[in-house]
């Protein structure tokens, strides 16, 4: 009977071709962005798989309270290391102080490459669970020693043994290659940690650091933990929750509260507000679920209305099996199994889809996503998904076609128009509420981003180049630099920073001034600067005079920001000295100089943070940055400038970055979400416009006789194309006005995410019911004209 | 007393004061009404009737296809108003076959899998099927057009194939709605001595007809008027 069942179901769809590439075509589109929809999201989700530990392991985070704001972030103080490792050290299995991941030049011989990786203390290897290829595993034993991964190896040493070879870091101290571990996957955090040297050397060769380690306030460390076998994460984050604030009075007025941070929460739950976790990535993982979700939904529903449509066709075939014998059950059963052979014929087409676009994909979204062949599990969640889909799409048309009554459908006088046409109307209506919806939210999400890349800045980023220096070479060498760069044509100004222009890396409290408000909790954005920063960047001193080399005194200025002027609540900001709390003999206090332009160094969609660009007395520099020559080309500016760089620094690679690529990175993630619901739109929008052609086109079928008639009658092209058009700019109105609302609603929630943001104008509600009903008068159209066009002679005489 | 045994044996369906009717605009319009009718097993009946008069409707509700709103119909002992929908549908699969002026047979299939459908439905096994089909493209004369699709056919033959498949299940009773309708008067003719011959085997026959000459061939009329019969 199966056999029976499917032998029609192939037949009919050899037989109405069109139909059929439209209903798998467009089931296929659907089941394509699903199962991409579905990669990612499982992608996501199961991020940091590669640790073995993973539900036992935490990041230590600390939320304090600075002028009744609230800030939560992983960085810790050093002092904290001992207070649990003596009071709480039946907690936990492991604790591992660790360095922030920071790119470093590895020399080995005359090689010298630049990578990623962190200090860390020696249970590193136990608790990442690393697969050590050679060398061995308790390799961070030694002060001298470094472990790397094995793309480093690779890089360094070919095909040498680099185990007990000596490296280079930073041109600065000698270490031993104790071992070499596998590159940790992507889709994992520590991904990009190339290599691990022990947090001891960290330490030993810090002077700032050995400083902090009795400092509770200076918060600049990561710790992480792995708890003990029957430990559980809630109570023992509870359990150290006050342990800086009870060790500790001068930093209790910040409230310093301490929790633990599941490796699974690090990448998708990492926002907080007020010391609330608030979810994050998360939220981006279940939207695109859901379109998904309505994307498969918006071409089952084609299925559902080109079967209903067609029933007229097949309402014959249902009398016929009824009168001889056949049972509702029966049938339905027979269109459940049409619309599983369809259903499997799209999701052979979904695959093909995906295969063909999973590079395009993993480009636009950043993955590395494979096709899960091997994977057992896929397929039988496949197999369920065909199954659900081809319930889903075929349960409408199986129930509806299923009840004709054979003698309604034998006698001849049998039309669906009454009965099919309200379900089919409530179901484009969904169509069209969803696209018109999808359309309104990625205009919107495209607007934000682009409001936000157009917002001013403070200084000009374009032809502004910034190259690391984070090497002991550098020392010492700034001004020869400078001045061999200025002479070589290529470049017209340099400064040195502690931090990238794009960035803030430090923030600082404990200072006073005159006219502090008592228990005013300061907090700083921090960067040290050479003098020429502010000209370098063309950055505009608004008030007071930039650093000057001439005068001895400005190596004690520095220069604030506007927000710094408004939030310190200083009326005549220029001269106000800034003395440090505690320790005045320590450091010596400071001159405000002048105020700069606000730059937005941090999120674009936040306010400017008040900073403060501070005289670099101590060579404390990151970064050159340098104005290129506007009158060459960028290229010629770049060669000559590796040259000079070269000449002078040869073991080092010539590194640099374009300031405004840096600054474009800041949109990266936002950009993506745009493209990406640009595409998945676009996807929605030529799906429901295949069901609307399709429905269209049994229309004027249905109708042939009719419109012949009346043109017979006189009726012009363009009154039969009003007559089919009409219905269905009818049904798109009314999903405008369902679809305008809830995406308002959506879109402006999500909008209140960004402190900078783009007003909501009334004009991208009507471009997209424009775009709507444009898309559907030419879908429309086209079947409409084609049977308004037709020998009316010829329709009449087929009857 | 034996008499009435005997006889009750021999009766394939009573119907008994059927009404029925559509409400409309308020109003009940009737269809059937009060119709009372035996048929014994054997029978070749012939209803006739101008046009409106009720007479694909009453064959309907003998066939099960339709319901009624008022009285008893008993289908070889079965009361057919109080069975449930699956009761119905085996009955008449099983014993009824229809026979319909525009053939309708289903045009996705060949001539062969038009017969074999009611003997899937019925559940025969492969090997039975098989042979039924193979007997009755014999029987009809028609295996060299086993595999054509019913658009490649004349009238005429897809009126015997559509007999044929009435046929394959054995049923007792044949239910035609005018089926020399779209046939000319030869293939009519050919159609009416086909079912002459199945009477003659047995077979129970209910045909609707406007012709006298076609009626003639049953052993019995119906006539009805507004639903009425008269
Ligand atoms: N669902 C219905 N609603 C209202 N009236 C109906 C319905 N079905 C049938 N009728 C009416 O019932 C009457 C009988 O119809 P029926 O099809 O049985 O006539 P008939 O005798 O077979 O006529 P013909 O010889 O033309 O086939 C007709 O007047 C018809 O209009
Ligand atoms: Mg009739």
């Amino acid at each position: 009977m199966f056999k029976n069942y499917l032998k029609i179901a192939w037949r009919n769809l050899r037989k109405n071709k069109g139909y059929s590439i439209i209903n798998i075509g467009g089931l296929a589109l659907g089941m394509a962005v699903a199962l991409i929809i579905g990669f990612w999201m499982y992608d996501e989700l199961t991020r940091d798989s590669y640790f073995k530990n993973k539900d036992k392991i935490a990041q230590v985070y600390q939320s304090q309270a600075f002028n009744g704001r609230i800030d939560t972030g992983p960085a810790i103080p050093l002092p904290l290391e001992p207070a649990l490792r003596d009071g709480y050290a039946d907690n936990f299995k492991h604790i591992m102080m660790a360095s922030w991941t920071q790119d470093s030049y590895i020399k080995y011989k005359e090689n010298s490459i630049s990578r990623p990786g962190n200090y860390m203390q020696p249970v590193a290897p136990e608790l990442l669970n690393l697969e050590i290829l050679k060398g061995e595993k308790d390799g961070l034993r030694e002060i001298n020693s470094i472990m790397i991964s094995k793309s480093t190896a690779d890089a360094l040493f070919g095909k040498e043994d680099p185990i007990g070879k000596i490296l280079k870091i930073s041109n600065q101290y000698d270490l031993n290659v104790t071992a070499v571990y596998q590159d940790i996957p992507f889709n994992n955090t520590f991904n990009s940690t190339d290599y691990i040297i022990p947090w001891d050397n960290y330490v030993a060769n810090r002077e700032w650091i050995k400083n902090s380690l009795d400092h509770w306030d200076n918060n600049s460390f990561q710790m992480f933990v792995q708890l003990a076998e029957n430990a559980d994460m809630e109570s023992v984050s509870e359990t150290i929750r006050n342990v800086k604030k009870d060790l500790n009075e001068d930093t209790a007025e910040f409230n310093p509260q301490l929790f633990l941070l599941p490796m699974e929460d690090w990448y998708l739950r990492n926002n907080f507000e007020d010391g609330k976790q608030v979810g994050g990535r998360i939220k981006y993982v279940w939207l695109f679920g859901i379109i998904g979700a309505f994307v498969l939904l918006l071409a089952c529903i084609n299925f559902m209305n080109l079967s209903t449509a067609r029933s007229e066709k097949r309402a014959k075939e249902v009398g016929v099996r009824k009168s001889i014998g056949s049972q509702k059950g029966q049938l339905i059963y027979q269109f459940l199994s049409e619309s599983f052979l369809v259903v499997l014929f799209a999701f052979v087409v979904a695959i093909a889809i995906v295969l063909l676009s999973l590079d395009g994909f993993n480009e636009l979204a950043s993955k590395e996503i494979t096709f899960p062949w091997g994977i057992g599990m896929f397929w039988l969640i496949s197999v369920g998904f065909i199954i659900f889909t081809a319930l889903l799409a075929g349960s409408y048309p199986a129930l509806y076609l299923s009840s004709f009554k054979p003698v309604d459908v034998l006698k001849g006088t049998f039309k669906t128009g009454k009965y099919a046409s309200l379900p089919r109307k409530i179901l484009v209506v969904i169509q069209f509420t969803v696209s018109v919806a999808f359309i309104i939210g990625t205009v919107i999400v495209m607007q934000q981003i682009n409001y936000a890349k157009n917002r001013p800045i403070g200084y000009d980023r374009n032809g502004l180049i910034q190259i690391p220096t984070w090497s002991a070479d550098f020392q010492g060498k700034t001004d020869i630099m400078r001045e061999q760069f200025i002479k070589s044509g290529a470049v017209t100004a340099m400064a040195t920073s502690s931090s990238p222009t794009t960035r803030v890396w430090s923030n600082r409290s404990g200072f006073t001034w005159e006219g502090k408000p008592d228990g005013f909790q300061e907090d700083f954005a921090w960067t040290e600067v050479s003098p020429e920063y502010a000209s370098t960047l063309n950055l505009k001193v608004v008030q007071g005079r930039d650093f000057s080399r001439d005068m001895a005194s400005d190596s004690l200025g520095i220069l604030i920001n506007r927000t710094a002027v408004k939030y310190m609540g200083l009326e005549n900001p220029v001269g106000t000295v800034i003395r440090d709390s505690d320790k005045e003999n320590l450091t010596p206090s400071m001159k405000i100089l002048g105020v700069v332009e606000d730059i937005i160094s941090q999120s674009p969609y936040e306010p400017v943070k008040q900073a403060w660009y501070v005289y670099d007395r101590n060579n404390n520099f990151s970064y050159y940055n340098l104005r290129l020559n506007p009158g060459q080309s960028a290229k010629q500016n770049l060669a000559i400038v590796e040259r000079v760089f070269k000449e002078n620094f040869p073991a080092i690679p010539f590194e640099y970055d374009f300031v405004d690529d840096e600054y474009a990175a800041k949109f990266a993630a936002e950009q993506r979400i745009g493209t990406l619901s640009g595409i998945f739109t676009a996807l929605a929008i030529l799906i429901s416009c295949l069901g609307l052609f399709g429905l269209t086109s049994f229309v004027a079928e249905q109708r042939t006789k009719e419109i012949g008639v009346r043109k017979v009658l006189g009726a012009t092209i363009f009154n039969v194309w009003n007559m089919l058009s009409k219905d269905f700019l009818k049904l798109i109105t009314i999903s405008c006005f369902i679809a305008i609302p809830i995406a308002y609603y959506v879109m402006n929630g999500w909008l209140q995410e960004y402190p900078y943001r783009v007003i909501l104008k009334w004009w991208i509600f009507a471009l997209a019911v424009f775009g709507a009903m444009g898309v559907t008068v030419l879908t429309v159209s086209f079947q409409a004209i084609k049977a308004a066009k037709a020998n009316p002679v010829k329709s009449l005489r087929t009857e | 007393m034996h008499y009435e045994t005997n006889k009750k044996i021999h009766m394939l369906l009573q119907l008994n004061n059927i009404f029925k009717w559509v409400q409309s605009g308020g109003q009940r319009v009737f269809l059937l009404k009060d119709i009372n009718l035996s048929v014994e097993e054997g029978e070749f009946i012939s209803i006739m009737g101008p046009s409106g008069s009720g007479k694909s409707t009453l064959l309907n509700v003998i066939g099960m296809l339709d319901g009624f709103n008022e009285g008893e119909y008993n289908f070889m002992d079965e009361p057919v108003h109080t069975l449930k929908e699956k009761h119905r549908a085996n009955l008449y699969k099983q014993y009824i076959g229809f026979v319909f002026q525009a053939y309708h047979l289903i045009d996705e299939l060949t001539v062969k899998e038009n017969l074999e459908m009611p003997l899937l439905y019925n559940k025969t096994s492969s090997s039975e099927r098989k042979a039924l089909v193979a007997d009755s493209l014999d029987r009809f004369n028609i295996v060299g057009k086993k595999d054509l699709f019913p658009s490649q056919l004349s009238g005429g033959q897809q009126q015997l194939v559509g007999i044929a498949r009435a046929l394959i299940t054995s049923p007792k009773l044949i239910l035609a709605d005018e089926p020399t309708g779209n046939l000319n008067s030869k293939q009519g003719e050919e159609i009416m001595e086909l079912f002459k011959q199945l009477n003659n085997d047995g077979v129970t026959i209910i045909q609707v007809t406007h012709s006298e000459k076609n009626a003639a061939y049953g052993s019995r009329i119906i006539n009805l008027l507004d639903g009425r019969r008269i």
